[in-house]
């Protein structure tokens, strides 16, 4: 039967429907000061380090570039003494369940696309790229909020993603006057993009980054004697344990955030964190109205 | 006439620095613009000694305000997205000048052609290019003016 086939919305969609074409490319020799500008400007999570001949030969991730800022490495140095590589690739024609499927057992973030014979590299497949598509079919789906306003959908709202379901139910603290080498221990610890910044009675203050600490890299900080309140951002967008995943994603997209921090019942009780990698990790497939209505693309 | 970049080069050119907000560079491209002359697009940034360290343009403006999320904005057509752009303004006008600034830059001299600064124009696809003299800031040539010396030969007997 076609619907066993059907049991997953991403089925039927190739790595090449979901990847972005546009690639920040690099050179070995260019300086880390020039890898952060690119981070920050075209705010991508990576930059592909190649050759004149355009050969992929590393990456170089947010993560790298506070590592560098941690051990100290000056802004000069050239990108080669940093970049981790080679990418790992993957074909465009691929089935997109089964790239994502890759990505979570190799524990990366991002799939460097190229396509067969000698042709370069023509795209890069992160998390956040899937939530666009995942976007499309879940409204598609009758029980989707979209169709609730519409009044189509059936009477079934139990059965909706709620944020606790998909959130990471971990949340990683630290205090306002720790020092940012201190929140980057904790960042590469727990392996978390950023952390929430509370004040002396334990209040939410605010959220610093990987992209706030390696801003702070590019401003000369030093980070053993900075404080974390210096350069968080606030106050941190955060949502309720029970909101609807749909918008709650809504809410992550206009704001163009990557993360948002979840409390139950007060902002003050904080107890864990959303991101776009958990959403699009939690795919459709095991969403539970869509395992029950097993919508076809 | 020997046709060189030093003829169509505007010598009277505003400078950044790089710890130069985004909006402080707003304010100074408006005030730029209120003004007869060359619509000005981007400018030269400059570290404390005046040596040429970047270039800050609209290119550089339009990628820092779009949104990292772009790319999902266009499936979500069920959703009223107004105000986006007065909230863009708001989040990008603290983000300083060298972060976002262009670093591999190409420059000329003085004495540089200016078919050959056409030449480059069209293959680097930029719009304005600093002149060095010695190492040093002697001008800017601006697309608009190379243009306008171009029609000049077009339209001459």
């Amino acid at each position: 039967m076609q619907t066993a086939t059907y049991k997953n919305v991403l089925a039927g969609l190739t790595v090449a429907d979901a990847m972005r074409r546009q690639i920040v490319r690099l050179s070995a020799s260019d300086p880390i000061s020039q890898a952060i500008r690119c981070t920050i400007k075209f705010k991508v999570n990576a930059v592909l380090i190649d050759t004149d001949a355009q050969q992929a030969v590393g990456v170089v991730s947010k993560t790298d570039l506070m590592s560098a800022y941690y051990a100290g490495f000056d802004l000069e140095t050239p990108l080669e003494a940093i970049m981790v590589g080679p990418p790992t690739l993957c074909r465009p024609d691929a089935p997109l369940d089964e790239a994502l499927k890759s990505m979570q057992t190799h524990g990366i973030h991002r799939l460097y696309v190229k396509p067969d014979g000698p042709h370069p590299l023509n795209g890069v497949l992160a998390y956040p790229d899937i939530v666009g598509l995942l976007y499309r079919f879940c409204r598609r789906c009758e029980k989707s909020t979209t169709g609730r306003k519409l009044g189509t959908a059936k009477e079934d709202w139990a059965e909706m993603l709620r944020v606790r379901e998909v959130m990471t139910p971990k949340l990683i603290q630290a205090g306002r006057d720790q020092t940012l080498s201190e929140v980057m221990e904790l960042l590469s610890g727990h392996r978390l993009g950023a952390v929430l910044i509370h004040d002396d009675t334990g209040l939410p203050l605010g959220v610093v980054s990987k992209t706030d600490l390696i801003a702070a890299y590019m401003h000369g900080l030093d980070p053993t004697t900075v404080a974390a309140a210096d350069i968080m951002k606030g106050p941190p967008l955060a949502c309720e344990e029970n909101d609807l995943l749909s918008e709650t994603l809504w809410v992550m997209i206009y704001n163009d955030v990557y993360r948002m921090f979840v409390y139950r019942d007060r902002p003050e009780n904080m107890v864990g964190v959303l991101s776009l990698s958990d959403a699009a990790r939690f795919r459709s497939g095991s969403c539970k109205a869509c395992l029950s209505s097993r919508i076809q693309l | 006439m020997p046709e060189t970049a030093a003829e169509v080069m505007d010598t009277d050119f505003p400078t950044l620095r790089p710890d130069t907000t985004v909006q402080e560079a707003a304010r100074i491209l408006q005030q730029l613009n209120d003004k007869p002359g060359p619509r000005v697009f981007g400018l030269m940034v400059t570290d404390n000694e005046n040596r040429l360290v970047g270039m800050f343009s609209i290119y550089d403006l339009l990628l820092l305000a779009r949104p990292k999320h772009m790319h999902i904005y266009g499936e979500m057509t069920d959703i009223d997205f107004s105000g986006l752009l007065a909230k863009v303004g708001r989040s990008i006008r603290g983000v300083l000048v060298g972060d976002v600034m262009s670093t591999n830059l190409i420059t000329v001299t003085p004495e540089t052609h200016i078919l050959m600064i056409v030449d480059l124009m069209i293959k680097k696809h930029v719009r304005r290019i600093p002149v060095l003299e010695e190492g040093k800031i002697v001008g800017i040539v601006y697309l608009s003016r190379v243009f306008r010396r171009l029609l000049d030969h077009i339209l001459s007997e």
